[in-house]
């Protein structure tokens, strides 16, 4: 019988360098990103006054250090207080060994992402929405509206607070429950949508293992044409959760969607740190999670967002980084705070999916409509926008994208500590119909304009 | 150097050793431990809590720095006397992620703002199932049981651990707090919460309120700070 790749990583959880999540969260990861950043000369790259980066040889310096960091630091099994580290051969065989083109869904309706270089005119996908918290009644008609969306490449779809009126509670039998139910209605409302063949992403509704187990790789709920969700703890930390879905997922045969935030203002510190952090955590999770799409994504802890100067520099540093120095998969999140209705959502949208296209990522996900705060408050449109922009940025230059960001950003910065929430979904939008309605199609008609008179060509 | 400015700035340094040092000299010069407190590490850790909000310095810093306030309010908090003792001062929280959540930096967060305003904090982790933290609550004679979380699916379970407390009959002994990414006022009244807070600093006002208000839970309605524009 041959071993299984992942036998490495589970050994190292087990029998790894003992450290405690304290010593490895205010000591190793600050020291070693401080080091970094000195060595590099990065300290206080970042530039709010152009939040798109456009010198690559800054990024590539940076890639230099985050693959430095990822060496050094590995990732803590937080269970187990074991760290995992990888070699540099382990490390290089598992870039090179990562896809740099994968299919997502069957046939027509398949979509087929590819390593992208910034400025690459090959479009980022994009997957809709993020796992906002929606209830049982709304689900169906939300989540068909998402994937009646065109543009809307890959279907994820709110999460389910209860099914069949039984609240899901973290590791109950209710995330079994629900991971196998929501597969098989996600399976059902992409017929019902008329994309039969649309690739999904699950499980979101169970934050544990057992969603997975219930609704990935079964007869009847999402398979191996799926993408297996697993997101693990911020910063350069997995768990026996992670590692359940991960196993789970490679028993199945299926694809590994990982990822995992980088914090501004948290363990590595300044958005440069985020970025180092970011850059490790997205190379990393190839040799220890066998991923097939990664993750580099980053927030602001100060606003749980990452559409304010800081977050936008750094994703687009970040992105540039991993898409000129590898041909991985990456992926990445515009972290909305506004909600459905308002024009600062889609604003919030053009500024934050637009750099994450343009940076080279092949894959985004979104949105995160009303900072995903609230119940229900994700609608289809908003859905749509996102991809679009996705599609229509992706080939433009960094400097143009620069310029939109400077555009855009003074028409929502001052409120993302205190954001307009906006509005339910039903108050503006018809799930009867798929329509949004007047007030809301007036909205998004006027952004798109403006998107189109500053160079998006949408 | 005073010894006030000493304490001080072992605090700052986040130096648990020198912290611990100097108010215990602070304390053998006869400085008044009340003064000590709101000169020595209150003053200097809200502009702590203002140079983390405003990115001047980071998470780690805020611990370390909480770390080493809480050492020195250990040592000078027991020669307060009764009377000097603000309502709030000294009052124990159990915080926790809940059950399913692996998130720890908003929880860690809050725990160090408490921590350096002078609370006695049991930090039971992340992914902590109702049953424990009602156990540690009463195994630990709690004040205020927090709540953390950055998944809207957790609310059940915050919901239950109310009720919980509610079954064994030792709701009034505890005020229970919730925070966290997708925490609202709204949730907090849904669950029967006492007290919403939206960021640490929040959580730091709100604990000092509800200690101090002269009324023993549950409220009828939580104490809101920091509430979300609607």
């Amino acid at each position: 019988m041959n071993k299984p790749d992942i036998l490495k990583t589970l050994d190292r959880s087990q029998n790894g360098e003992y450290c405690t999540v304290k010593e490895w969260d205010v000591k190793r990861i600050p020291r070693r990103v401080s080091e970094k950043l000195k060595k590099y000369d990065l300290i206080k790259t970042s530039d709010p006054e152009n939040p798109v980066n456009v010198d690559g040889e800054l990024a590539d310096r940076f890639f230099k250090a985050g693959y430095e960091l990822a060496l050094e630091l590995g990732m803590l099994c937080e269970t187990t207080d074991r760290i995992i580290k990888v070699s540099e051969e382990e490390l290089e065989t598992a870039i090179n060994a990562a896809p740099s083109e994968l299919t997502v869904g069957v046939g027509e309706d398949a979509t087929v992402m590819k390593a992208r270089k910034p400025s690459d005119p090959y479009p980022s996908k994009f997957g809709a929405s993020l796992g906002i918290t929606t209830s049982e009644d709304v689900w169906p008609a939300l989540t068909e509206g998402i994937a009646r969306q065109q543009p809307v490449d890959v279907l994820e779809g709110g999460s389910l607070k209860s099914i069949h009126g039984l609240d899901v509670i973290p590791s109950a039998p209710s995330e079994t429950l629900v991971g196998f139910e929501q597969a098989k209605m996600h399976v059902k409302i992409r017929e019902k949508a008329g994309r039969p063949g649309m690739g999904g992403i699950g499980q979101i509704s169970a934050v544990t293992e057992y969603g997975q187990f219930g609704g990935y790789g079964l007869p009847g709920a999402l398979n191996t044409t799926d993408l297996s969700l697993i997101l693990f703890p911020s910063e350069l930390k997995v768990n026996y959760q992670t590692l359940h879905k991960v196993v789970h997922t490679i028993n199945v045969g299926g694809m590994i969607f990982a990822g995992s935030p980088a914090m501004i203002g948290g363990m590595p510190g300044p958005p440069e740190g985020a970025v180092l952090s970011c850059i490790a955590c997205a190379l990393l999770q190839y040799p220890i999670l066998q991923a097939d799409v990664g993750g580099g994504e980053i927030y602001d802890i100060r606003y749980l967002s990452n559409v304010n100067r800081d977050g936008i520099w750094a994703l687009s540093v970040t992105h540039q980084a991993l898409s000129r120095n590898t041909n991985l998969l990456t992926h990445g999140i515009a972290n909305q705070v506004s909600g459905p209705g308002t024009k600062e959502l889609l604003y919030e949208t053009i500024v934050g999916v637009s750099t994450i296209a343009a940076s080279g990522a092949a894959f985004g996900t979104g949105p995160r409509s009303a900072g995903g705060k609230l119940d229900d408050y994700l609608t289809p449109l908003e859905c749509r926008f996102c991809a679009e922009v996705s599609h229509a940025a992706s080939g433009l230059p960094l400097e143009k994208v620069n310029d939109i960001a400077k555009t855009i950003l003074p028409k929502y910065e001052t409120n993302i500590k205190d954001p307009n929430i906006g509005q339910i979904v039903h108050d503006v939008y018809d799930l009867e119909t798929f329509q949004p309605k007047p007030e809301w199609q007036k909205v998004y008609d006027e952004v798109k304009q403006e998107a189109i008179g500053l160079g998006i060509p949408l | 150097m005073s010894e006030i400015d000493r304490l001080r700035d072992a605090i700052v340094e986040g130096d648990e050793d020198q912290a611990a040092i100097a108010a215990n000299a602070a304390l053998e010069a006869g400085i008044d431990p009340a003064t000590l407190i709101k000169e020595a590490i209150n003053e200097p850790m809200d502009k702590v809590g203002k140079a983390f909000q405003d990115g001047d310095i980071f998470l780690p810093e805020l611990i370390i720095i909480g770390d080493a306030a809480r050492v020195a309010s250990d040592v000078i908090v027991p020669h307060i006397s009764l009377e000097d003792l603000d309502a709030s001062a000294g009052g124990k929280v159990v915080i926790g992620t809940i059950q399913g959540d692996m998130h720890d930096i908003g929880k860690n967060i809050v725990s160090a703002y408490l921590t350096a305003v002078g609370f006695k904090i049991k930090d039971l982790g992340t992914d902590v199932s109702p049953k424990e933290f009602v156990r540690a609550a009463i195994d630990e004679k709690a004040d205020v049981v927090a709540i953390s979380t950055l998944l809207s699916t957790t609310q059940p379970l915050f919901a239950n651990i109310v009720k919980t407390l509610e079954d064994a009959g030792q709701r009034d002994n505890f005020f229970i707090v919730v925070g966290g990414g997708p925490v609202t006022p709204e949730w907090a009244a849904d669950i029967g919460a006492d007290g919403y807070g939206r960021d640490a600093g929040d959580a730091a006002d709100l604990t000092k309120q509800l200690l101090s208000a002269g009324q023993k839970p549950p409220f009828d309605q939580p104490l809101v700070v920091g509430a979300l524009k609607q």
